[in-house]
């Protein structure tokens, strides 16, 4: 790793400059677009801009050209919009157009909302209608493992593969509910004891509630333009190290070879090819958290460990004291609390708190002197995305 | 067997995405068949159906009928969902992807019959088998051993 095989010129030559984001909550009492512009009004203004400042836009479920409206943005450059997930695709093709100089100041966005798909208490909300069908082939519901239920299958073939339990499950989620336990912003903090995890209600079998995503209405947003700039501007910058994309020719939950075959360990060997810096170098790790199990496969696809031996990893890196993650006894890992206890974020709070963290202004848990961040979007399986972030 | 129609797949599976390229294996599921596309030039098996064969790119792809035969490669329980007839989530609804003797890697994924849940082991030799829900087939697999 850190051996800079390939080329890539855009290197450090890229920062984000603004962050903001809304409340996380159940129930926002806001469309996707309120919280959206909540967000990116939020960002712009951190960064010491305005609307008229911005000439390129990317985002997710709230299309651009409607946020961009709504923001009133005269004018862009490079507009994007993808479905999740991960989100890491917004942020890398912004980088990118800043880079390629088809703009000089991004807006990026994510809006994270509950919907009668993914939250049952959401089902009879009319203004939470659920988006049906999937453009995929699929077994009829609900005897499908497209979606959610990959997870909880996966999970079976990990325990199976590897001899793993549910004890090395629950260490993901009392991890990221112990860290969220300190993060003011995280919508599930209260504590999680391990007892309280293997009595947890089972939804879909091998994960309980609390190895899924925190369900939530938030969203966040970035500014991002180039370092030479972001010298100019308020924010300590953030420096875009790397940021890669990866994905398999399996884009199909069922149909991954095996657990080594995974656009994790795609998107960590491009990270690792383009980078200067290693994996000792990192402060505090972000992987993604929809489910716990994708967390034990970060650890394994991005180094830390061997296929197969995150649960030991873990186990070995745990302090009891704290009742956390700290990775050699120093990098904390999801210290917001990750999409299981901040909230879903679909990865963009795990890039707020990297951007945070690195400003030495987290709202939780602060890594003293965090120089390098790691984000590690993306679980399912097929694709993902990997970030390295400095000061 | 009668021919249904690709209107008549839709109405009768009001949630899936159809489009030409998998309407067959849906036809097929209401026919009580499993079909999986096969390339008639390299002979590989591709699920999911797409409009040509992914390893020699022949667009002349077939869906074809597999044995049944296969083994679990993974599965869950679901405990929760939105209601459906003959869908018990209260005591748990099985889900298994099954990866097939045709070829290796060529899975389906399809609940399960005659097995308790306790008993579903990743390894384990399965049959394809069919029941009903709400009136329509429903691919399930049972225990090869009870067969």
């Amino acid at each position: 790793m850190g051996t800079m095989t390939v080329r890539y010129p855009v290197r450090d030559q890229v920062a984000i400059v603004g962050v903001g984001t809304t409340p996380y909550s159940r129930d926002s009492g806001k469309s996707e677009m309120g919280l959206v512009v909540d967000a990116a009004r939020a960002a712009i203004k951190d960064a010491g801009l305005t609307a008229k400042d911005v000439d390129g836009i990317a985002g997710t479920w709230v299309r651009a050209e409607l946020a961009q409206a709504a923001l009133g943005i005269p004018a862009v450059n490079y507009y994007l919009n993808t479905r999740l997930p991960p989100f890491s695709q917004q942020v890398v093709a912004g980088i990118n157009a800043v880079f390629s100089g088809l703009c000089d100041t991004m807006l990026v966005y994510h809006c994270a909302y509950r919907m009668g798909g993914t939250s049952r208490s959401a089902g009879g909300d009319p203004f939470r209608v659920s988006r049906r069908g999937m453009p995929r082939p699929l077994s009829p519901f609900p005897d499908t493992i497209t979606g959610a239920a990959c997870y909880a299958s996966w999970a079976n073939r990990y325990i199976e593969e590897y001899g793993a339990s549910r004890e090395d499950l629950g260490r993901i989620a009392i991890n990221n509910r112990t860290n969220a336990g300190h993060n003011e912003h995280a919508a599930a903090r209260k504590p999680l004891t391990m007892d309280e995890y293997l009595g947890a209600r089972m939804v879909r079998d091998p994960l309980t509630v609390f190895d899924m995503d925190y369900t939530i209405d938030g969203a966040d947003a970035f500014i991002i333009t180039t370092a030479e700039r972001a010298r100019d501007l308020p924010q300590k910058p953030v420096i875009v190290h790397a940021a890669v994309l990866g994905q398999t020719d399996h884009g199909v939950e069922e149909d991954l070879p095996d657990l080594t075959d995974t656009g994790l360990k795609v998107a960590a060997d491009a990270l690792w090819a383009r980078s200067e810096l290693t994996l000792d170098d990192v402060d505090v790790f972000m992987p993604y958290d929809g489910f716990s199990v994708i967390t034990l496969k970060w650890f394994e696809a991005i180094g830390y460990c061997g296929v197969g031996e995150a649960p030991g990893f873990v186990m070995d890196n745990w302090n009891e004291d704290a009742d956390r993650i700290e990775i050699r006894g120093r990098v904390s890992v999801n210290p917001h609390g990750g999409s299981l206890s901040e909230g879903a974020s679909q990865s963009a709070g795990h890039m707020r708190e990297a951007v945070n963290q690195l400003r030495g202004q987290a709202s939780g848990l602060q890594v003293e002197g965090a120089r390098t961040a790691l984000v590690a979007p993306g679980g399912f399986f097929y694709n993902a995305g990997a970030m390295l972030f400095r000061t | 067997m009668s021919e249904i129609t690709d209107q008549q797949v839709a109405d009768r599976l009001p949630d899936m995405w159809l489009d030409r390229d998998n309407v067959e294996f849906y036809r097929g599921l209401l026919q009580r068949r499993l079909l999986i596309n096969r390339c008639a030039d390299c002979g590989r098996w591709q699920q999911p159906p797409f409009p040509i064969c992914p390893s020699c790119w022949s667009d002349d792809v077939r869906p074809t009928e597999v044995s049944g035969e296969g083994t679990i490669h993974s599965f869950t329980i679901l405990r929760a969902g939105p209601p459906l007839p003959g869908v018990d989530y209260a005591s748990g609804h099985p889900v298994v992807v099954v990866e097939l003797a045709e070829q290796q890697g060529v899975r389906v994924t399809a609940t399960t019959a005659d097995v308790a849940h306790e008993e579903l082991r990743v390894g384990m030799p399965v049959t394809l088998t069919w029941v009903d829900r709400g009136g329509e087939p429903v691919p399930a697999f049972r225990p090869a051993a009870s067969a």
